[in-house]
């Protein structure tokens, strides 16, 4: 719902407006950590978006086998994939981004921070487009 | 029993309290409001200066010039 949001604004503002993924899994939530992990290992082979949107879709399917079949359905090298997964070669980033958020005090997702201001929870388009048009208007 | 003797020293804290020069109550209350104010003003300014955002090129959409982002902190869970 509020990726389809998302995905919507970053139309309808094209070139005005960009977005930044941060990693914020919650601790209950025991399959989100090797998630994120797994994203940023298709990242590192170009297909950080592709993948990222099928984690989306597929929630919360998220066990080693899922997440390989993923990357396989991608077209991504599942060998290479299952190495950097199993190694957890990415762990430290999403730990840097889970601090980042804590130390903004960001407990809850999604939290967007549009032009550093505060919007919290599933975001509708209209309250999407309020918030970028003022920041818009900020920067005039 | 109990009782009665509870509400003897409540009895003395309030007169201690009647007893105080008001000057000297309101400056302590100004100086404690004071206190507190700074430590609220302080705290956001030492925040934002010390918390940068870092992010992975990988990981944006949308053109670098853009005049808004928006950073996106989610769980895929």
């Amino acid at each position: 719902m509020v990726q389809r949001s998302l995905a919507q604004v970053l139309r309808e503002y094209d070139g005005r407006v960009r977005l930044v993924f941060k990693d914020r899994p919650l601790a209950m939530h025991t399959l989100a950590r090797p998630a994120h992990e797994a994203a940023r290992c298709a990242g590192a082979v170009g297909k950080y978006w592709p993948y990222h949107d099928r984690l989306f879709e597929a929630q919360p399917r998220f066990r080693r086998g899922d997440l390989l079949a993923y990357a396989g359905e991608l077209g991504l090298d599942t060998d290479a994939f299952a190495r950097c997964l199993d190694e957890r070669r990415f762990a430290a980033d999403v730990e840097r981004d889970i601090d980042q958020a804590q130390a903004l005090g960001i407990n809850s997702t999604p939290t967007f921070l549009i032009n550093g201001q505060r919007v919290v929870g599933a975001t509708s388009v209209d309250e999407f487009r309020a918030a970028i048009d003022r920041a818009l208007q900020e920067r005039r | 029993m109990g009782t009665a003797a509870s509400y003897s020293r409540s009895v003395q804290g309030l007169s201690r309290c009647a007893d105080r020069s008001p000057r000297v109550y309101y400056s302590s209350m100004w100086l404690i409001f004071l206190l507190l104010a700074l430590v609220i003003a302080a705290r956001p300014a030492r925040a934002l200066a010390q918390i940068e955002i870092t992010w992975s090129p990988t990981m944006v959409r949308g053109h670098s010039t853009a005049p808004v982002t928006i950073v996106e902190f989610s769980d895929y869970q």
